[in-house]
C-alpha cells in the first residue's frame, strides 16, 4: 500500500504542499480559492531550530484517532489504508476526541463555525495526493514504505562512499 | 469453531468483535445485550437530546454491520449470571449460551444518590437511549429542568435541554464545575461561557431531597415538583436530571470468583483470571499510566482499546494492553473547546506548572510536570496539539529540552522529533 | 536564537540587552505580540525567497526555480531572478538615501532664506567644498550654501549619461580608474533609479551580469550622494560632529518628564523640536501639566545624529533608547508620550503597542505614513519651528493621558560619541600618522566598520557585539555606525573604559587617547564618514583603498539601504563580511561573483557567514593578508 513518505531534509519550508492541500479541498479547488474561504491545510510545516518540518497523518495501522472516535465516523478504510471521518454513513460531531488522541497532532478542529474534525484524507479520488504531486522539492513522495527503505538506504550508502572515496 | 460471547453491544465490545472477526473469520461470535438497538454512541446522547443529532444518527456502525461481520445478536436479553465451570452464560429468559471466550463489556449505570424522592417520576439518569428518550417526553411538558451534579454528563445535558428552550439549573456540591477534571481556573471560563448563555449554576451545595408534587405543594403552598438544596434552598422543576457519577454492571459474575472491587479485575491480557472470561471497557478495572492509580476508566478510547486487547487474546494472539490515561475529556460549548487529560489539577510539592492565562481570548493551557514529565494537562480555547502532549505523557518521555517550547503557540510533533 | 554566546541572561534570552529581554517578558505577560514573536509566527519561512529565486513581475508568476524546472516560464534562469531582484532591493535603498538628501538641500536653501531655526553649523566645510565644485569660496556663506544645493539636487536630477561630479572629484584615483574600466561610474542618481528600474522590468534586462553591474552603479550613486553628499551637507547645516558624552538604554528614561522620541534617520525636526523644548514658555506649559521638564531621546538613526551633534545643535539630547528592532518595547515601558517618525524604519507593530498605551505616534515626513496614525506634521524646512512646538503641545497633551503601568528597564551606559575624520584628526593633534605609525607597528592591526541594521536571525544585537568584542580583543579597531552603534553604546563599548576589553596594543592606544576600542560614528548614513576615513588614510599613505587592512561587516543587516551600502563597500574596495545571508544564493553565478569574482574587480568581495566568531576570524584574515602584502 503506498503511502505519503517524507524527505525531511529536502524541504525548505516553501508551504507550498499546504496550499495544493487546501485547494484539493476547496470547492472550486484553487489556491487562491481557497484562502478566500479560509479553507486550511491538513499537513503542517512547523520550524524545528529554524528547520522547517512536515509533519502529517500516518494513516496509522492501529489509529488512535479512529479508537477514539464516539461516533463511528473515523475509519480506517481496509482497502486503501485511508483514515479519515468523511464520506462515511456515520458523521463526524466534533467531540475533539481524535484530537486528544493523535500523537502527531494531525487532526485539527475545523476554521469557522462548524464543528469538525479535519485531517489529511489523502486526496481519494487523485493519483497522486495533492501535497505529493505539488512539492517543488520532491521532499514528498507517494510510494511503497518499503521502496522509501531501500532508496534512503542507496542514498546512505551513497554518502558513505562519497565519504570514503569509493565510488558508488 | 471457537464460540465468543461478547455481553455488552458498545464501544468495547464491537471493538472486540471487531477484532475476533478479522482474526478468526470460522469464530462464532454472539453478541447479548439488554438493549434492543444497534450499537450507538451514549456520548452522543446529548446530542440527541438537544435536537441535533437523529436516532437514526447515533448507530457507530453502518446498518449491515453485523450481518457483514456474521455476528449473532442477542438483544433485549440480560445476561443474568455466568457459569464460570460450565463455560454458559444464563440469560433472564433462562436461555443458556455455551462459550469458549467471553466477553464481558457490561459497561456502567448511572449512581443515583440516596436521597428521599430520587426514585420519583420524572427523575432520570442519562446513560441510555431509552433515559434520553423518556427526559425528551417529559420536556415537551416541562418549562424548568434542574440537573444535579456539574460534570461532563450534567453539563452537556444541561447545554441540551438548554438548546431546547428549558430553563436550566446546574447544581454541583463543588464549588466549581467539572471538578473531577479541570482546575478552578479552566472551570471559570467555562462557567463564564454558559453563564452567558443563561444556564444557571449553583455551586458548593449538594441536594438533600427531590420532592414529588404533593410534598411540594404541602412545603410550598404550590402545585409542583422540586429539589430542595442541602442550604435549604429550593427549586422548582418539572424535569430533574441525575449526573453524578456511574457504577459498574458487575451483577452477572457475583459468586463465580471473578474478582470485583470497583469494577471487575482484569490483568494486562483483559483477562479475569477464569478460563476464558475476559473483560474491558468501562466495567473493568484498568490502571492508569500516569498516576498508577487502579480505578475505572469510563471513557470511550479506553473501551475501545481494551475491546481490541480482548479480541487479540481471545482469538489466540497475546496482547498486552498498552495503558491508558485514564483522565482524559473534551468538551465545548459555545465556541471554546476544553480538554483534561492526566493529573490535571496536581499542585505542591514536586508538581512543576507551566501556565498561559490570557482571558480576554478565552485562552488557557496548563501543563503539570513532574521530574520534567508531562503528568497533567488542560487545554482551553486552542485543542490542537492535545494528542502530542498526551503521547508525551503517555510514553512517559523527558521533555527537558523542550519544556521553553511546550507552551508557544508553534509547538508540535515537529518539535518533539528533534528534541 | 540558538547560539546566543553575547547573552548572559538567565531567562528570556531574545535580545543582547537585559533591558529588551525584560521588555519583551513584559509586552508577553501584558498578550501584546512583539517583533519576537511575530518572527516566530512567521518560520518556517519560504526556501525560495530565501534564495531569491522566486519571481512575482507578471501575472504568469509567480515563478521558482525548483527542483522540478530550473528556468521561470519566461525562460529566465535562477542567475536573471537573482540578480534581478537584488537590483529592486538596490533600486529602493538608492532611492531612500536620495529623499534624505533632498530634505537637506530645501533645508540649507531655506536655513539661508532665514526661514529656518537652523543656522549654517559648518562654514569651514561649506566653503571646503564649495572651492571642490568649482565655487569661488570667498563668497558669502549664504550665497554659497544656496549654490552649493541648487548643485546638489541638479546632479540627483541630470542624465545617467552624465557622470556624477563627486564621483569625479572625491574617489580615489585608483578607484576611479577600476570603475570606469567596468563602465559603472553612475550619473544623475534620480536617472540611475529610473533606469535601473526600466531594466528590472519584465523581459527587458536579463542578462545577470549587466544587472549586477547595474546594482554596483546604483551603489557608487547612493555611495557618493546618498552617503557621502548627505554627511557632508547635513555637517554644513548641522555642525560636523564633534566630541560628546551621552547615555544609552532604556534607563535613561525619565517617568517625570514629558518624554519624545525621534525615530528614524533624518534628525531635522528632531533638532528643532531639541532646541525648541528649551524654550520657557514650552517648558511651562509641560510644567502646568505636571511634568518636570521636557525630554527628547534618540531611537535608530536620527538617535545616532543627535547623539553625534550633542555637543552643537542638538545640545540637550537625552540620549539613546534602542534600536530598530527594539522599537516596540521604548513603547511598552509607558512613558513615553510621542514618537517622532522620519524616514526610515518604523514598524507597523509600533502602533499595537502604541494603542496599548497613551503614546501618540506622529509622522513627520510626507513620505512616512503608518495605518491607524492619524497626525501627521509632515517636515517642511518653511514651518519647522512651529512643527517643533506643535510636536511638544501634542506630546504634553499625550502626557496628560499617561497611564499608571509605567515600567522602566534600570539599565543604562555613558557613551563617548562624535567621532569622525576631523575629530580623530582632532584628538591626533591635527595628523593622521599617530594612526598610521600604530598601524604600521601592529599595536592596531587594522581598522574594521561594523555597521549597519540589526536582526533577529541570530538573536537581537548577539551576532554585532560578539564580531565587535572579537575584533577589539584582537587589536582591531571598531568603528561602528547605524544601528550597530546602539547596540555598542547600550552594552558599554563606547566607553573609553571598554579599552579593557581590547587586546594590548589597541588598549594602549585607547588608553593614551582616553577613547574607548568601538567608536562612534553615527548612523547608517554616516558609513559614508568611514569612506571619506578610508579615503582620506589611502591617501596619507598613498595606495588604494582595496590594499589596506580594513574590513567592514553588516553583521545583522536588515533593509534595502544596507544593500547598497554593502555593494557601495565592496566596489570600493573593502572587504564586507554579512552576517544573514542575502537572498542570492539560488544562483550559484551571481554568489560566485559577490563572494568571489568581484574581488579582482574591485580588490574587495563579500564575505557570508553566519557565526559571528568565523566571521570574526575571516575578518581578521583579510586584515593579515593585507598587512603582509603592504609589508607590514
Amino acid at each position: 500500500m503506498k503511502e505519503i513518505m517524507v524527505y525531511t531534509e529536502r524541504c525548505n519550508g516553501c508551504l507550498t504542499c499546504v496550499l495544493a492541500c487546501a485547494a484539493a479541498h476547496a470547492e472550486d479547488k484553487t489556491i487562491v480559492g481557497a484562502m478566500a474561504a479560509g479553507v486550511p491545510g491538513r499537513l503542517f510545516i512547523q520550524a524545528v531550530n529554524g528547520r522547517p518540518v512536515p509533519v502529517l497523518c500516518r494513516h496509522c495501522e492501529e489509529p488512535a484517532c479512529v479508537a477514539a472516535c464516539m461516533t463511528g465516523a473515523m475509519q480506517k478504510d481496509p482497502e486503501t489504508g485511508i483514515v479519515t471521518n468523511e464520506g462515511h454513513e456515520q458523521t463526524c460531531v466534533g467531540c475533539w476526541m481524535c484530537i486528544m488522541a493523535c500523537p502527531y497532532g494531525a487532526v485539527v478542529p475545523a476554521p469557522g463555525k462548524e464543528k469538525m474534525a479535519i485531517k489529511c484524507d489523502r486526496c481519494p479520488d487523485r493519483d497522486v495526493p495533492a501535497c505529493v504531486a505539488a512539492c517543488p522539492n520532491l521532499a514528498l513522495a507517494f510510494i511503497e514504505p518499503e521502496d522509501f527503505a531501500r532508496e534512503r538506504q542507496k542514498s546512505v550508502a551513497t554518502a558513505l562512499a562519497v565519504e570514503a572515496g569509493v565510488p558508488a | 469453531m471457537t464460540a465468543y460471547v461478547i455481553v455488552g453491544n458498545s464501544a468495547a465490545g464491537i471493538s472486540a468483535a471487531e477484532t475476533i472477526r478479522r482474526l478468526d473469520p470460522e469464530g462464532d461470535i454472539t453478541i447479548v445485550d439488554v438493549e434492543k438497538t444497534p450499537a450507538y454512541s451514549r456520548c452522543l446522547l446529548p446530542n440527541y437530546l438537544g435536537g441535533t443529532r437523529s436516532e437514526d444518527a447515533l448507530r457507530i456502525r453502518p446498518r449491515d454491520f453485523y450481518q457483514k461481520l456474521r455476528l449473532n445478536t442477542c438483544f433485549g436479553y440480560r445476561v443474568a449470571r455466568v457459569d464460570v465451570g460450565e463455560k454458559v452464560a444464563r440469560l433472564d429468559n433462562g436461555a443458556r449460551l455455551k462459550y469458549d471466550r467471553l466477553f464481558i463489556s457490561t459497561g456502567s449505570s448511572t449512581f443515583m444518590p440516596p436521597v428521599p424522592g430520587i426514585t420519583g417520576e420524572g427523575v432520570y439518569g442519562l446513560r441510555t437511549l431509552e433515559d434520553a428518550k423518556k427526559i425528551l417526553a417529559q420536556a415537551g411538558q416541562a418549562r424548568r429542568a434542574v440537573i444535579i451534579g456539574g460534570g461532563f454528563v450534567g453539563l452537556e445535558a444541561a447545554w441540551a435541554l438548554y438548546r431546547r428552550g428549558l430553563e436550566v439549573t446546574v447544581v454541583e456540591k463543588m464549588p466549581q464545575i467539572l471538578p473531577q477534571q479541570f482546575d478552578a481556573c479552566a472551570a471559570a471560563i467555562l462557567l463564564r461561557e454558559m453563564q452567558a448563555e443563561g444556564i444557571r449554576f449553583i455551586l458548593g451545595t449538594g441536594i438533600k431531597e427531590i420532592a414529588a408534587p404533593g410534598l411540594w405543594e404541602k412545603l410550598t403552598g404550590k402545585a409542583g415538583r422540586g429539589v430542595i438544596l442541602e442550604n435549604g434552598d429550593r427549586l422548582k422543576a418539572e424535569l430533574v436530571i441525575v449526573a453524578t457519577g456511574t457504577r459498574a454492571n458487575t451483577g452477572l459474575v457475583e459468586g463465580t470468583g471473578v474478582k470485583v472491587n470497583l469494577g471487575i479485575v482484569v490483568d494486562k491480557y483483559q483477562s479475569t483470571g477464569m478460563e476464558g472470561v475476559y473483560a474491558g471497557g468501562d466495567v473493568a478495572e484498568t490502571e492508569d499510566v500516569v498516576s498508577g492509580r487502579i480505578g475505572l476508566t469510563p471513557i470511550w478510547p479506553n473501551a475501545v482499546a481494551q475491546g481490541r486487547v480482548a479480541g487479540y487474546n481471545m482469538a489466540g494472539i497475546p496482547r498486552e494492553y498498552g495503558g491508558m490515561i485514564g483522565m482524559q475529556n473534551a468538551v465545548e460549548f459555545r465556541d471554546v473547546p476544553a480538554i483534561a487529560v492526566g493529573l490535571a489539577q496536581a499542585d505542591g510539592d514536586g508538581y512543576e506548572i507551566l501556565k498561559e492565562y490570557r482571558p480576554e481570548h478565552n485562552l488557557y493551557k496548563k501543563i503539570v510536570l513532574k521530574d520534567d514529565i508531562i503528568v497533567g494537562l488542560i487545554l482551553v480555547g486552542d485543542i490542537r496539539q492535545a494528542g502530542v502532549y498526551s503521547a508525551l505523557m503517555r510514553k512517559k518521555a523527558k521533555v527537558t529540552r523542550l519544556k521553553h517550547r511546550l507552551l508557544r503557540p508553534d509547538f508540535g510533533y515537529g518539535q518533539v522529533l528533534s528534541a | 536564537m540558538t547560539s546566543c554566546s553575547a547573552c548572559s541572561a538567565q531567562g528570556t534570552c531574545v535580545s543582547a540587552h537585559r533591558s529588551t529581554n525584560e521588555m519583551y517578558d513584559r509586552t508577553r505577560a501584558m498578550g501584546l505580540a512583539t517583533i519576537f514573536d511575530r518572527y516566530e509566527a512567521q518560520q518556517p519561512q519560504c526556501g525560495f525567497g530565501m534564495q531569491g529565486v522566486c519571481c512575482q513581475l507578471c501575472s504568469h508568476g509567480p515563478c521558482r526555480i525548483t527542483k522540478k524546472t530550473d528556468v521561470a516560464i519566461c525562460g529566465a534562469t535562477a542567475d536573471t531572478i537573482v540578480a534581478r531582484n537584488l537590483v529592486r532591493l538596490a533600486v529602493h535603498g538608492t532611492a531612500a538615501y536620495t529623499h534624505h538628501l533632498e530634505e537637506l538641500a530645501r533645508t540649507i536653501k531655506a536655513t539661508v532664506a532665514g526661514k529656518t531655526p537652523f543656522k549654517i553649523g559648518d562654514e569651514a566645510k561649506l566653503r571646503e567644498i564649495a572651492s571642490l565644485v568649482g565655487l569661488d569660496a570667498k563668497k558669502p556663506a549664504g550665497e554659497l550654501a544656496t549654490a552649493l544645493a541648487d548643485i546638489i539636487l541638479a546632479e540627483l536630477r541630470k542624465g545617467s549619461d552624465e557622470p556624477l561630479a563627486l564621483v569625479n572629484l572625491l574617489a580615489p584615483k585608483t578607484r576611479l580608474e577600476a570603475w570606469q574600466e567596468l563602465g559603472v561610474v553612475p550619473g544623475g542618481v534620480l536617472s540611475e533609479i529610473r533606469d535601473a528600474l526600466t531594466k528590472s522590468m519584465t523581459s527587458i534586462d536579463t542578462d545577470p551580469v549587466d544587472l549586477l553591474l547595474t546594482v554596483v552603479r546604483l551603489a557608487l550613486a547612493a555611495g557618493y550622494m546618498g552617503l557621502v553628499g548627505t554627511i557632508t551637507i547635513q555637517d554644513i547645516l548641522l555642525g560636523t560632529p564633534s566630541l560628546a558624552q551621552s547615555e544609552a538604554d532604556l534607563g535613561i528614561i525619565d517617568p517625570e518628564t514629558v518624554n519624545i522620541v525621534a525615530h528614524g534617520h533624518v534628525p531635522l525636526v528632531a533638532t528643532a523640536v531639541i532646541q525648541a523644548s528649551q524654550d520657557p514658555e514650552m517648558l511651562s506649559l509641560a510644567k502646568k501639566a505636571g511634568a518636570k521638564g521636557i525630554r527628547v531621546y534618540g531611537s535608530m538613526c536620527t538617535g545616532q545624529e543627535l547623539m553625534q551633534r550633542s555637543a552643537t545643535s542638538a545640545k540637550g539630547f537625552a540620549g539613546q533608547l534602542s534600536n530598530w528592532l527594539a522599537q516596540e518595547y521604548y513603547v511598552a515601558t509607558g512613558a513615553v508620550d510621542l514618537v517622532m517618525m522620519d524616514m526610515n524604519c518604523s514598524i507597523p507593530g509600533l502602533k499595537t503597542v502604541a494603542d496599548r498605551f497613551h503614546t501618540r505616534l506622529v509622522s513627520v515626513d510626507r513620505i512616512v505614513r503608518m495605518a491607524g496614525v492619524e497626525d501627521h506634521v509632515d517636515y517642511a524646512p518653511e514651518k519647522v519651528a512651529e512643527q517643533a512646538r506643535e510636536l511638544i503641545k501634542m506630546a504634553i497633551t499625550a502626557y496628560k493621558n499617561r497611564g499608571q503601568d509605567i515600567h522602566i528597564p534600570p539599565y543604562k551606559n555613558p557613551a563617548v560619541a562624535g567621532f569622525g575624520v576631523e575629530t580623530i584628526l582632532g584628538a591626533l593633534g591635527g595628523s593622521l600618522d599617530p594612526l598610521l605609525d600604530a598601524v604600521k607597528k601592529g599595536s592596531i592591526k587594522g581598522i574594521a566598520a561594523v555597521v549597519g541594521c540589526t536582526n533577529n536571525r541570530n538573536g537581537h544585537d548577539t551576532r554585532g557585539l560578539t564580531i565587535m568584542r572579537e575584533l577589539i580583543k584582537n587589536n582591531v579597531l571598531v568603528i561602528a555606525a547605524g544601528c550597530m552603534s546602539s547596540a555598542a553604546e547600550i552594552e558599554g563599548l563606547m566607553r573609553p573604559e571598554a579599552a579593557d576589553q581590547a587586546g594590548e596594543g589597541l588598549r594602549g592606544i585607547c588608553q593614551a587617547l582616553g577613547i574607548p576600542p568601538v567608536l562612534n560614528f553615527g548612523s547608517c548614513v554616516d558609513i559614508g564618514r568611514i569612506g571619506v576615513a578610508v579615503t582620506a588614510i589611502a591617501g596619507a599613505l598613498g595606495v588604494d583603498p582595496a590594499q589596506l587592512p580594513v574590513v567592514a561587516s553588516a553583521p545583522e543587516y536588515l533593509e534595502q539601504k544596507a544593500v547598497v551600502d554593502g555593494v557601495f563597500a565592496v566596489a570600493f574596495g573593502i572587504t564586507t563580511h554579512l552576517g544573514p545571508v542575502p537572498p542570492v544564493t539560488g544562483s550559484e553565478l551571481v554568489t560566485k561573483i559577490l563572494t568571489q569574482d568581484i574581488e579582482g574587480l574591485t580588490g574587495a568581495k563579500f564575505l557570508v557567514e553566519e557565526d559571528p566568531e568565523k566571521a570574526a576570524q575571516a575578518m581578521l584574515a583579510v586584515i593579515d593578508s593585507k598587512r603582509q602584502a603592504l609589508g607590514i
